[in-house]
């Protein structure tokens, strides 16, 4: 018969026990290392865009060779003069940097510092969010603009010859002064005689740049594309797709930013899916500088309840075809050479 | 015998003002007494989601005690961007900007799309259609201005007292507010 309880000697009870934590142990890794859609906690709606968030390596054409922290807080634009030096718009200031990222000149202005451009003759023009400050090359203040209106949001200045071009997001017009601050133009209103589609501008992000070819490009974020035009305004070409994928552009307003390398490819900078990539200069998508999965901080700052805005890159390129890339989440620059 | 028929004496102009004076304090009690009782009635409080604290889980489509939610989509027009490339719209890579299903973010299609001018569309919310998963809000917030949030609908609301919603929001996202005012609408963009 059999005793109705059973015994166990302290060895067994220890076999018993020890038997008990290891099945346990593994039942717990098992449950750890399940995917999540087993566990009936995942989200069956959930918006998934990992694998958007993964660059195919084969398409990465640029390596990191330098990396240093903005000197001021909040970076909003990056610029690279004719003598390849930096120029970031951070906080109040302006600094003016060597390629290698140290400090060469600060300029104050009088509010939060939007966009810069530098001429060759070593003349600096910088903007604050309704007017353009003009400084000599020592940061001497030489005029100070009047503001082109109530609405004005400055995001983007480019200079060549006797123009200053700047990009008006408030307005959604591009700006032609000569060097004296008179204004001499209007560009890019919607004009259906002139085939000008009119710029979309969701977020303070236009950027206009002056071309080798002598035409000024311009992003038009909205309609997720980069637009051609003359000095004079004509409408000269877009090109650009509306797309989350690798060679489009994503979400409501992307590129914010471009840049020119010296042989008249484009570099463009996005925000949501953070990304750097290179187009040819009719449009083909050819490489990515760098990948969303580069920049996480920046990334999340659209997912999570922050304010979208602040999320994105901005870019520079300079003589020698190097890519300089501002994260406005961590407030860093990189320096992207092209792989050999 | 004829008799001579009798005309009503016109009413007298102190009469008109003392009669007029009546009726618009008679209207004006009644109207009182009007707001004072739909406040009485009113005077309780409902569930809301704070759109600020959302966290677009989707939990809101399955955990509702009603076989359809009373929680929706509702859209901030005031805030939209009007996108032709509307990320709550849009599954992540579309194959084309095109309303065909296989194009849609939302696996109801519940938002509509709708041009009003080149390059921009409306959406709205088809609310039978909607189950409040707040996929569609997951793709506004994360590319654009975020004017597509969750609401109660409290014509839909059998308003328990333990929302079985809240109990398992993780974003602490549901709070008690005056029925007299019983949604948290987003005026401004993020």
């Amino acid at each position: 018969m059999r005793p109705e309880f059973e015994l166990y000697d302290r060895r067994e009870f220890f076999g018993v026990v020890s038997k008990t934590a290891a099945i346990l142990g593994l039942s717990t890794g098992a449950a750890k290392t399940a995917p999540a859609s087993d566990s009936g906690t995942a989200n069956p709606f959930a918006y998934d865009l990992r694998r958007l968030e993964k660059t195919d390596p084969a398409l990465v054409a640029y390596q990191e060779v330098g990396r240093w922290r903005s000197p001021r807080k909040e970076p909003k634009r990056i610029a690279v003069g004719p003598d390849d030096r930096i120029y970031l718009c951070a906080g109040n200031y302006v600094t003016v940097m060597s390629r290698e990222g140290q400090t060469v000149l600060e300029i104050a202005l009088p509010d939060t510092a939007y966009c810069v451009t530098a001429a060759k003759d070593g003349a600096i023009f910088a903007a604050t969010r309704d007017h353009i400050e003009v400084f000599n090359a020592t940061g001497q203040r030489r005029a100070t603009w009047d503001s082109p209106g109530r609405k004005s949001w400055l995001t983007s200045l480019a200079t060549g010859g006797n123009d200053v071009f700047a990009a008006d997001s408030g307005n959604r017009i591009i700006l032609r002064y000569d060097r004296s601050g008179r204004l001499m133009g209007r560009l890019g209103e919607k004009n259906a005689e002139r085939n000008i589609p009119g710029f979309i501008v969701p977020s303070p992000y236009l950027q206009v740049e002056i071309h080798r070819d002598g035409l000024l490009r311009v992003n038009n974020p909205g309609r997720h594309e980069v637009e051609a035009y003359t000095l004079d305004g004509d409408f000269e070409g877009a090109w650009g797709k509306a797309s989350a994928a690798i060679d489009g552009f994503c979400g409501c307003c992307n590129p914010i930013a471009i840049a020119a390398l010296p042989d008249g490819r484009i570099v463009t900078g996005e925000k949501g899916l953070p990304r750097v990539k290179v187009y040819s200069a009719a449009g083909e998508f050819e490489s990515v500088v760098a990948g969303v999965e580069g920049f996480p901080e920046n990334a999340k700052a659209c997912s999570d309840l922050n304010d979208c805005t602040r999320g994105g890159l901005d870019v520079a390129v300079d003589s020698q075809g190097r890519v300089y890339i501002v994260d406005f989440v961590t407030a860093e620059v990189r320096v992207m050479k092209r792989k050999s | 015998m004829v008799t001579k028929p009798q005309i009503e004496t016109p009413v007298s102009r102190r009469q008109f003002l003392r009669n007029g004076a009546r009726l618009a304090a008679l209207t004006g009690l009644g109207a009182l007494a009007g707001v004072m009782s739909n406040r009485a009635r009113a005077d309780g409080w409902v569930w809301q989601i704070d759109p600020a604290k959302c966290l677009h889980c989707g939990n809101c489509a399955s955990n509702c005690v009603l076989e359809q939610s009373a929680v929706k989509c509702v859209h901030a027009f005031a805030v939209c961007g009007y996108c032709q490339l509307c990320t709550g719209f849009f599954a992540p890579d579309p194959n084309q900007l095109t309303t065909g299903a296989e194009n849609q973010l939302c696996p109801t299609a519940a938002l509509q799309r709708t041009y009003v001018e080149d390059p921009y569309y409306q959406y709205t919310i088809d609310e039978n259609l909607c189950i409040g998963c707040a996929r569609c809000v997951e793709g506004c917030n994360r590319f654009g201005n975020g004017s597509l949030f969750l609401q109660i609908r409290h014509d839909r609301c059998v308003h328990c007292n333990e929302c079985a919603i809240a109990r398992t929001c993780p974003g602490d996202a549901f709070r008690r507010v005056p029925a007299r005012q019983p949604y948290l609408l987003k005026t401004t963009a993020r």
